[in-house]
């Protein structure tokens, strides 16, 4: 049999070699070098070469023969029916080439013998080795032989081939029959046999033996990365070094010596000639406490109790009990949901809705109430299907973490098609949230200011994209696919065969009905009695009709998670274009963080991997960034201010020592949270007044150094979770699933998208966020956004706030509800004023206020019969409500 | 809760627009070197980059893909060969005839002859080109420069780049009966200060929403402002440098001028016959492309920076998405024809036209074959396709660019989303290289890393 094939081979290498030109080239193949192979690359291979435009490449004979989108460039031997030439000559009616200039008489007439004369095209050795043995390694080999080495053989350049793998060299140029290469693909060697599970045709035997006979030439074999180096003072750059915990400095006050926050910031205003102010009063420290970890104003009377209790640990008490309140895990859970730019929908042109989304937000929630170690945190949101876990619940808790992944956005009409766009998404985020680096700016080209190699991006890229992202649907398939089930796959599958088969001949008449429905768009349809309108009609009725279908599934738990793919490299996307692509890339972090690569033996998308460099504590990115977020919450502004930024283009820290402190402590103390907003919250620094004090700010107008607390406008939740707390209207019960449509009746399309936002009476956290469709309120008062991950709040200030706060009709009945409760709260209106101002305001009114109140409610009264209502709104329009100090 | 930096020079300046200060002091607190501009909130009108064409532009957005050869790009050659097969696929005439309008003599089809008329007023652009085909990507692409993430719009951009003339409107007016194909992408500001964002306005008795005073009367709700006031300033009076207070407290101010100056905007109650005649309006009437555009006069007139008029949604029967069936153009374009004709007209006996721009785009233009000779409708086509520039310092009746025989491919002077960016950029005195925004890293512009003045289509 070995013999026979062999035989067989030498007579087709044979037969291929004689039908090759003889000796010197002949006259036609010298005509084509001299005239028409430099008309082709001078005049047409910047569109027809690599771009490829219309479909057309005319860098090879077969290229130029298979032609491109209008058909067969050329025939040989009929120049008047090749369109080639009726592009060049300008016969043609609409293709007229070259786009940039007609060609030269000579020109045309060159081209026209050369075509006559049956277009002989003497085959360079690159186009050899790019038509004939390119492709078969591309075909065959690769899927073994690429990045993963299958016995340590890699088929991507001349000089891997020549190092060989684990039985020596694959090739020895000029001589097929020694290499072993061809004795694998001939099948002649006694072990090697090559491809494992087939045979190559014997043209591709015989392409490769000659190529091997001729010298194994491989012109620009797949571009290596060329060589990133890091520069020394990109290594040195602060952000990138170890994270270093050094003593506080002593401060010469005792109180300021306490707690090493004050100590170091005390340092930084002594040697900047500052003194820190006075401390807030103890009303003002609880209503600013109070909205810091729980996004809530405190009620009157916690604040009574809070002024009368003088026992040493008050304030402690009260920052105990409000980080064990579910408030808190909602409070700063939305400052992570920020970060991620959480939404319910999938983004894609028509909107798809993802009812399990709510699952990860309110893991999200969960783990901040439970204080989940941060990195734990990180870990189970990259990787955690994968982790290890204990119990079924943990295992399923891990891998709705997941859902971090899943959250990014799905973009334009085939989302699945554009794959790369939300990939890009994934990637942009992972860097800025995790590492607070702009690692999306590399994936075109490397980073303009930071170490970060487009290498680094796509060895990043390889881990997503072997990883799969459940599909919400999209408007050309509108079925959900590859979403992850509590009981595993294949039981689920087990399961769902029966629905599944009952649901498919439904599915099938209604893409029937759906194609029918666009074939109005293709011809003119004149059976009687159908028209569009009648077909969209009974389209109509088969949606409606497969529901109670969709409806009679069990109901198996679903997460919107990932789970693993086939593991893959991938290669550089030049210029980000996913066509156009580079060398291949080893799976692995970026290099200015320790750069490790997945191991050869890793067998999964490297989610794991990354999840542990991630949160190593070798990384002093995630640390000191999530330091340094705390901090800006707590105080409007962090010690990096730029916070999703550590690169050269961020802002550099104000308080170096300090963060690292902040970062080497929070790690120390088991990446706790809470630990963290403990020690803040304790600190003088924390604790002190927001007012201006003129020698300070004549030096440092902008607060750098902290001698004040920085007043803080509420931001948008805060406002309207506030106002409904005090109407009594809040519901304080977590949210759960938003009652979309049962999701095997999705058929949104761009032209009909999904639009519905249902409201619920709970906490902002839990209101649907949409990503098509804009949510004036937040948007006016600069909240959350579903598609911009955002790491600072801003605080605009425009009229058109102020109109919604004179005329919504939210601010209306809220004030109503307000002014019934302060009538309720005191038999006359001094005593209601005192009310409404402690409740509101968060402090007792003094008596003139008391008096001037009085007086517009009797001007109020002539006016209206509820002047309690206009009261009560006005406060809630004014400054006193709307900032804390 | 937001951060808030006092600064003292914004501090001062907020006082003085606030009218805490009098105006005689402020040189002398700031020192002398602060501009008017600086001293007014991040709306106040802001230099452009040179001298500037126009002031102001008017963006008319046709949704779903109007067709080039059907309205701008005659393509005699395709009705000769209308039913041939090529490939697949068959070519198809257009619908409608084509006639020389103007001195000009440039060629428009019967479906817009009152555009003809003002034809040499107008520049058509015959070498569009987008970079994606389909209703999404490209919508957002011709309006905010990308094709797929958010970014933010070409209003939000001018805003941010010249600021507004008029405090008691928004900088950037979007007049939308209906959302077009990305909602709100279209006019989102993105990771531009949100006042730049588009305000949507939906025709009706109120377009701005909360722009009509809920109290039961105008001395109730000042008395409330009052007392809103009172508590200001007694929170003020220990707080006296915190610029944030203080612009809180204008913009009470500015609202309250906003309530009183912007319903009058969109009452048209006081124009003439005659202008509702050139607007095709009904009196009394709010409906229709007419409402959309006499409003925009209104809103140009007074100091509204960029205003954008969007004609039909999402739904394919309601926009020019004509996949199915081409003449159902004949209900849409006289519905925009002559309200278009009659907001330059007016623009013009106005002596607006020479510092509005005014723009006529859409996301593409339509195919030239289609799969069966029978058919009625055309698919999308954005590698070719129409749109017009007006005023601003653009050539009236000039036609701009080729595209080959059948409008397939652009074969001369393309103009890409990008280049059409730039250049009107340009013509508001603002380089599109230079005005750029920094966010993730990254300094953004609106044309990416594309775009280019494009000179041929300039007066």
């Amino acid at each position: 049999m070995i013999a026979m094939r062999f035989v067989l081979f030498l007579a087709v290498s044979l037969s291929a070699i004689a039908a090759e030109p003889a000796g010197t080239p002949d006259a036609k193949a010298e005509f084509f070098e001299a005239k028409i192979r430099p008309l082709f690359v001078s005049r047409c291979l910047s569109c027809h070469g690599d771009a490829a435009s219309g479909g057309l490449r005319l860098d090879a004979r077969d290229a130029v023969l298979k032609g491109g989108k209008s058909g067969p460039a050329i025939v040989p031997g009929k120049p008047a029916d090749s369109l080639l030439l009726q592009a060049v000559a300008h016969t043609h009616p609409r293709l007229k080439m070259p786009p940039n200039g007609q060609l030269d008489p000579q020109e045309v007439l060159q081209l026209d013998q050369w075509i006559k004369d049956g277009a002989v095209w003497p085959e360079s050795p690159r186009e050899f080795f790019l038509s004939k043995v390119k492709p078969v390694f591309d075909a065959n080999c690769m899927a073994c032989h690429d990045g993963s080495a299958q016995a340590g053989l890699k088929l991507d350049s001349r000089e891997s081939l020549l190092k060989g793998g684990k039985s020596g060299p694959a090739i020895i140029p000029g001589d097929p029959q020694k290499s072993l290469l061809m004795q694998a693909v001939r099948q002649d060697h006694d072990t090697l046999k090559m491809p494992p599970a087939g045979h190559l045709s014997e043209d591709a035997i015989a392409s490769l033996g000659k190529w091997v006979k001729d010298g194994a030439i491989w012109p620009e074999g797949p571009a290596k990365a060329p060589e990133y180096v890091l520069r020394p003072d990109q290594k040195a750059f602060w952000s990138f070094q170890p994270i270093r915990k050094s003593t506080p400095p002593q401060a010469d006050r005792a109180d300021w010596n306490r707690n090493p926050i004050d100590q170091f910031i005390y340092a930084k205003l002594k040697e900047k000639g500052l003194s820190p102010g006075k401390k807030a009063d103890r009303a003002t420290l609880l209503r600013r406490a109070t909205f810091d970890l729980t996004g809530l104003p405190p009620t009157r009377e916690e604040i009574a109790a809070f002024e009368a209790d003088r026992s040493p640990d008050a304030f402690e008490k009260r920052i105990d009990k409000m980080l064990a309140s579910q408030q808190y895990g909602e409070r700063w859970g939305r400052h992570w949901l920020d970060l991620v730019r959480y939404a319910d929908t999938a983004g894609d042109a028509a909107d798809f809705p993802v009812p399990e989304m709510y699952k990860y937000r309110n893991y999200v929630i969960n783990a901040f109430t439970k204080d989940k170690p941060y990195d734990q945190f990180l870990r189970e949101q990259i990787a955690g299907d994968l982790l290890p876990w204990k119990s079924d619940d943990q295992h399923w808790e891990q891998t709705v973490a997941t859902g971090y992944i899943t959250v990014s956005r799905r973009v334009g009409v085939s989302p699945t098609g554009d794959r790369h766009v939300t990939l890009e998404d994934t990637i942009g985020n992972f860097g800025q949230t995790m590492l607070g680096l702009s690692v999306g700016c590399a994936r075109c080209h490397d980073h303009k200011f930071d170490p970060i190699p487009t290498a680094d991006y796509y060895a990043l890229y390889g881990i997503f994209d072997s990883t799969t992202y459940p599909a919400s649907g999209e408007e050309h398939n509108p079925y959900r696919r590859d979403m992850v089930y509590r009981v595993g796959k294949e039981k689920a599958a087990e399961i769902l065969k029966p629905f599944d088969e009952a649901f498919a001949p439904w599915k099938k008449l209604e893409r029937q009905k759906f194609n029918e429905y666009q074939e109005f768009q293709d011809k003119k349809i004149l059976t009687p009695g159908r028209s569009r309108e009648v077909v969209w009609k009974e389209l109509t009725e088969v949606r409606e009709n497969l529901r109670p279908i969709a409806e009679s599934y069990p109901a198996l738990e679903t997460a919107w998670a990932v789970s693993e793919g086939k593991p893959h490299d991938v290669k550089i996307q030049i210029y980000g274009e996913p066509k156009n692509t580079g060398a291949l890339v080893r799976r692995g972090f970026p290099l200015i963080l320790g750069g490790m690569k997945l191991p050869e033996s890793g067998t999964g998308s490297g989610r794991l991997e990354l999840a542990q460099w991630l949160t190593d504590p070798k990384n002093p990115l995630p640390a000191r960034v999530i330091a340094n977020r705390i901090w800006h919450y707590h105080f409007g502004k962090g010690i990096v201010t730029s916070t999703s930024d550590f690169g050269v283009r961020g802002a550099a820290p104000t308080h170096p020592e300090l963060l690292d402190y902040l970062a080497a402590r929070f790690v120390e103390d088991g990446w706790s949270f809470k630990k963290m907003h403990k020690l803040i919250l304790l600190s003088e620094t924390y604790q002190l007044a927001s007012a201006d004090i003129p020698a300070n700010s004549a030096t440092d107008p902008q607060n750098s150094y902290l001698w004040r607390q920085n007043r803080q406008r509420l931001d948008a939740e805060e406002i309207s979770d506030s106002i409904r707390l005090l109407s009594g209207t809040l519901d304080l019960s977590m949210g759960e699933r938003h009652p979309f449509p049962n999701e095997r009746t999705y058929f949104y399309r761009q032209h009909e998208p999904f639009g519905a936002n249902y409201q619920n009476p709970r906490r902002s956290v839990y209101a649907m966020q949409q990503r098509i469709t804009k949510n004036p309120y937040l948007d006016l008062f600069d909240g959350s956004d579903g598609n911009l991950p955002v790491g600072e709040r801003r605080s605009t200030t425009t009229s058109l706030q102020a109109l919604y706060l004179m005329n919504s009709e939210f601010m209306d009945q809220q004030s109503k509800l307000i002014s019934a409760k302060a009538i309720a709260a005191a038999p006359d209106a001094p005593g209601r004023v005192r009310w409404a101002y402690e409740t509101i305001f968060g402090r007792a009114p003094k008596a003139n206020e008391l008096q001037q109140s009085q007086e517009f409610l009797r001007k109020f009264g002539k006016e209206t019969d509820t002047p309690w209502k206009s009261y009560i709104h006005a406060m809630l329009s004014s400054n006193p409500f709307l900032f804390v100090d | 809760m937001l951060s808030n930096t006092p600064d003292r020079r914004t501090a001062i300046r907020s006082l003085a627009a606030g009218g805490l200060l009098l105006p005689g002091i402020l040189s002398e607190l700031l020192g002398g070197n602060a501009s008017a501009a600086e001293l007014e909130n991040p709306l106040a009108p802001k230099p452009p980059h040179f001298k500037p064409k126009a002031k102001r532009v008017i963006f008319l957005f046709m949704t779903g893909g109007v067709s080039h050869i059907d309205s701008f790009d005659p393509k005699p050659y395709l009705t000769q060969n209308h039913g041939k097969a090529v490939g697949k696929n068959f070519y198809k005439g257009a619908d409608w005839k084509f006639q020389r309008y103007g001195k000009s003599g440039i060629e428009v089809s019967d479906l817009f002859p009152e555009t003809g008329k003002v034809i040499d007023d107008i520049c058509v652009i015959r070498s569009m080109k987008n970079i994606n085909g389909d209703h999404f990507g490209a919508t957002i692409g011709i309006h905010t420069g990308s094709a797929t993430f958010n970014r933010p719009s070409m209003g939000s951009w001018v805003s941010y780049g010249l600021g507004t003339e008029n405090q008691n409107l928004p900088s950037f007016v979007v007049i939308a009966p209906e959302l077009p194909y990305a909602g709100g992408q279209v006019y989102g500001s993105d990771f531009l200060p949100v006042l730049h964002q588009g305000t949507r306005i939906i025709p009706g008795p109120e377009p701005i929403s909360n722009m009509k005073r809920r109290a039961a009367t105008a001395e109730l709700q000042q008395t409330e402002l009052q007392l809103t006031e009172y508590f200001n300033r007694q929170h003020l009076a220990e707080r006296e440098t915190d610029s944030n207070l203080a612009a809180r407290i204008k913009s009470f101010e500015t609202a309250f001028g906003m309530q009183k100056e912007a319903p009058e905007a969109f009452d048209i109650s006081k124009e003439s016959d005659a202008t509702l005649k050139l607007y095709g309006l009904e009196r009394g009437s709010t409906k229709g492309f007419g409402w959309q555009c006499l409003v925009a006069r209104r809103l140009a007139e007074r100091g509204v920076r960029f205003v954008e008029l969007i004609d039909g949604g999402t739904s394919i029967d309601h926009n020019w998405d004509a996949h199915a069936y081409m003449p159902v153009y004949n209900k849409l374009a006289p519905a925009v024809d002559t309200p278009i004709a009659g907001l330059l007209k007016d623009l013009k006996s106005r002596g607006m036209l020479d510092d509005t721009i005014v723009v006529w785009t859409t996301e593409f233009g339509r195919t030239p074959t289609v799969p069966d000779p029978s058919a009625e409708g055309r698919g999308h086509h954005a590698t070719a396709y129409s749109s017009w520039v007006a005023g601003g310092g653009f050539a009236g009746g000039r036609a701009y660019g080729v595209s080959d025989d059948i409008g397939g491919i652009v074969v001369q002077d393309e103009v890409s989303v990008h280049d059409l960016q730039a250049t009107i950029l340009n013509q508001l005195g603002l380089d599109h290289l230079k005005l750029t925004y920094r966010h993730a890293g990254r300094d953004y512009r609106l044309t990416d890393v594309h775009g280019k003045v494009v000179k041929g289509i300039l007066a």
